[in-house]
């Protein structure tokens, strides 16, 4: 696995003429076929990531995937180039778009994007386009009568720069934890609103703050749009010292049974130790009668 | 029987042994010395400059010493189990071989400790050990064990030398030095060799007898759970303690042969020393051998089967960067002694000899590749280092503190041999009033 890794990487590294040398190898790239797939998301400080996935995947092993590295993709909206980027060791080619960035859009405000990989002597030429509507998330966390609450307003802005609200969108909420995200809440957006009433008793970090996301994921129509705020709701962490540790492994002082079985152990050998010490002296003692009596 | 007359007889014979120097005597102990002065040298290089002089690094924190520390004190317990089933079941040939597998259990004991000491990197918190102790820890169980089973092994090693000490102090010539009478009459301390201090000496030498045999187990046990306790590939295993005790008679029946073949042709003992000796030492060889080859077995065709990916790693390496040494700890080491000792017609003093040096050899070989291998295929591997970081070899300061460690058992052995004689005399005398007593009980027995 680690030389198709290799192989594959020599093959884009050295692009143009690479190719040919590798037909004498072991690996055949006809075995794989490419997956180019493209996605956006609208961050939370509004700014906007498109991003590129490009893999080599096996025809026949659908376990078998190698990301493809160093490929230059270019990200256009429409026919304005907005950058370009190297897929990284995982294949990933990303950029940000700033949220000040005025982007080109068709008639019903809808914005084209598109990524393009424009091929070695070794690969074809890439292309994956997606088309959304570029819609703002708006978290609000309030106390409403004591009872913690969550509200998300969506909206779109149109070209007179009022608020439009999103109709119809389903949207996540998560909470931040240490490695990933958990999933709190789903639900569907009408007239550009949806609230819950927040969970009880999420611990939070160590001074009770928990993060909130609100998410829509993979919209057809508004692709990935994200938003999150920070807030005092989590109850803070248990200090566990307080109990203490009583007589574990790890603690100060041994589990009792080891004193015992120790103390067993040993005082079994030494008493056995001294008994024949004992009986040296003995035997010395004797010794010394006997020498006397001689 | 007149047994004071015997024992005079006994003394004349073995005098020569303890009294004379020859040539190459000399010369055997001079390159010893030597070896044991350049391991000082490199013991002073290694503390000065610190364990940068040795192939030990951020993976491989155990090196030679440890492997070394674990075959000697391997040898020490085997030495400790055998010697006292051969006392405790009043072995008949017990008495040809029995002070040479005493001897050996006290200075594999002695040595083997000292290589755990060389593994330490601050040794000037070596302390903190008994200052500190956590009785949670296997290293401390250790510890523990050790002393406990040095102690113990002293002590019995010295009720073995006590009639000899008592003859030697009673059979003195003129030409015994005298600090050697001196010190013969101060470690006899008054025995008279009559029939409530034999009695005595007996039972507690009895008792000692068993103690040994248990602390080995329990002393070899915790050395293995060093490695097993923790989840380490190739450690983390069931059946490491009895695979370690096994593997530790393995060794320490391998190098009684040795012993026995060397001090059999130097000091020419082929009289106390005879080939059914070596064959019943051979076919207990024979016995462990086919117990650690299953052990071996077992323990890696588990690893094998089990396919979890740190194990397979640690296969991977095994059979690629250590093959042939694998081939021969694991493959070598123990089929060629099985074969030998196997066939009836193979069973000779030289190839005995032969099957017991492959088995030591594979055995220590065997250790490497439990300590080395292991520490090199860790669970969370160091990335974009330098492969000496990764890998481990010995540096000339591990091997001259190797080749030290056992030219120091040697030299010790020497010196001993040099004191007492090989063949405990009181055994002799034991032995010859067992016969006479049987005669006297059934004097026509033997007519018969």
């Amino acid at each position: 696995m680690k030389r198709l890794i290799y192989i594959l990487i020599v093959v884009i590294f050295f692009g143009n003429n690479s190719i040919a040398q590798e037909k004498d190898s072991i690996f055949d790239l006809k075995n794989y076929r490419t997956s180019f797939s493209f996605k956006t998301v609208k961050q939370e400080d509004n700014s906007r990531l498109v991003e590129v996935e490009f893999l080599a995947k096996n025809k026949k092993d659908r376990k078998d995937k190698l990301p493809i590295y160093d490929a230059e993709i270019k990200f256009y909206n429409d026919e304005t180039l907005l950058g370009s980027a190297k897929t990284s060791k995982d294949g990933i080619a990303s950029l940000v778009v700033p949220e000040d960035h005025t982007y080109v859009t068709d008639e019903e405000g809808n914005i084209t994007l598109k990524a393009v990989f424009e091929g070695t002597d070794g690969l074809d030429e890439e292309e994956d386009e997606v088309t959304i509507k570029d819609i703002f998330l708006k978290l609000d966390l309030q106390e409403i009568d004591s009872v913690k609450t969550v509200k998300v307003n969506a909206y779109s802005i149109d070209s007179l720069g009022t608020e439009q609200p999103v109709e119809e969108a389903t949207v996540g909420f998560f909470i931040q934890g240490m490695l990933s995200k958990m999933k709190i809440e789903e639900g569907d957006i009408s007239d550009g609103e949806y609230e819950f009433e927040m969970l009880t008793k999420v611990p939070g970090d160590t001074i009770g703050n928990i993060t909130i996301y609100a998410m829509i994921q993979d919209s057809d129509e508004y692709g990935n749009v994200s938003q999150k705020q920070t807030i005092n709701w989590g109850a803070g962490q248990v200090n566990d010292d307080t109990t203490g540790d009583g007589n574990k492994l790890w603690s100060e002082a041994a589990p009792v049974w080891m004193y015992v079985v120790l103390t067993i152990l040993l005082l079994g050998v030494w008493i056995n130790y001294l008994y024949t010490i004992i009986h040296l002296f003995k035997i010395k003692k004797e010794g010394k009668e006997l020498d006397v009596t001689m | 029987m007149d047994i004071n007359s015997r024992k005079k007889e006994l003394v004349k014979e073995f005098t020569p042994m303890l009294q004379k120097s020859t040539f190459a005597s000399k010369i055997w102990m001079g390159i010893l010395v030597f070896l044991v002065l350049i391991g000082l040298y490199a013991f002073v290089v290694q503390v000065t400059k610190g364990h940068s002089v040795t192939g030990m690094r951020d993976n491989v924190v155990w090196g030679v010493y440890i492997i070394n520390f674990i075959f000697f004190v391997g040898l020490s317990y085997s030495g400790a189990f055998i010697s006292g089933i051969l006392h405790f079941f009043k072995t008949p040939w017990k008495n040809s071989v029995s002070r040479i597998i005493e001897i050996i259990t006290v200075l594999s004991l002695v040595i083997g400790p000292i290589f755990i000491l060389l593994c330490i990197g601050r040794l000037d918190r070596l302390h903190y050990l008994f200052i500190y102790p956590r009785i949670q820890s296997p290293i401390t169980w250790d510890i523990i064990a050790i002393m406990t089973d040095l102690f113990g092994c002293f002590l019995y090693l010295y009720l073995t030398f006590i009639p000899d000490f008592a003859i030697l102090r009673d059979n003195a010539d003129e030409n015994t030095p005298a600090w050697r009478r001196k010190l013969y009459k101060t470690l006899a301390i008054g025995y008279q060799d009559t029939e409530p201090q034999r009695h005595r000496l007996e039972k507690i030498t009895r008792i000692m007898s068993t103690m040994i045999i248990a602390m080995a187990i329990v002393a070899y046990t915790v050395l293995a759970w060093i490695f097993s306790l923790t989840l380490q590939p190739g450690w983390n295993s069931t059946i490491f303690a009895p695979y370690f005790i096994i593997a530790g008679l393995y060794s320490g029946v391998g190098v009684i042969i040795l012993a026995m073949y060397l001090i059999r042709k130097y000091f020419k003992l082929e009289h106390y020393i005879r080939k059914v000796h070596f064959i019943g030492a051979g076919v207990v060889l024979l016995v462990i051998s086919l117990l650690y080859g299953y052990f071996t077995f077992s323990e890696y065709f588990s690893r094998w089967f089990s396919h979890k990916t740190s194990d397979v790693d640690l296969l991977d390496t095994l059979f690629s960067r250590y093959f042939w040494q694998f081939i021969f700890a694991n493959y070598i080491g123990i089929i060629v002694p099985i074969v030998i000792l196997f066939f009836k017609k193979f069973r000779n003093i030289k190839s005995i000899t032969f099957a017991a040096l492959i088995a030591v050899a594979g055995l220590w070989l065997n250790r490497y590749l439990i300590v080395v291998p292991t520490l090199e295929t860790p669970y969370l591997p160091i990335q974009d280092t330098r492969p000496e970081f990764i890998h481990y070899t010995a540096t000339w300061v591990e091997w001259a503190l190797s080749f030290a460690g056992i030219a120091a058992f040697l030299l010790f052995f020497t010196l001993i041999i040099k004191f007492v004689p090989i063949i405990p005399m009181s055994g002799i005398i034991d032995h010859e009033r067992e016969v006479d007593t049987h005669r006297k009980k059934r004097p026509y027995a033997e007519d018969k």
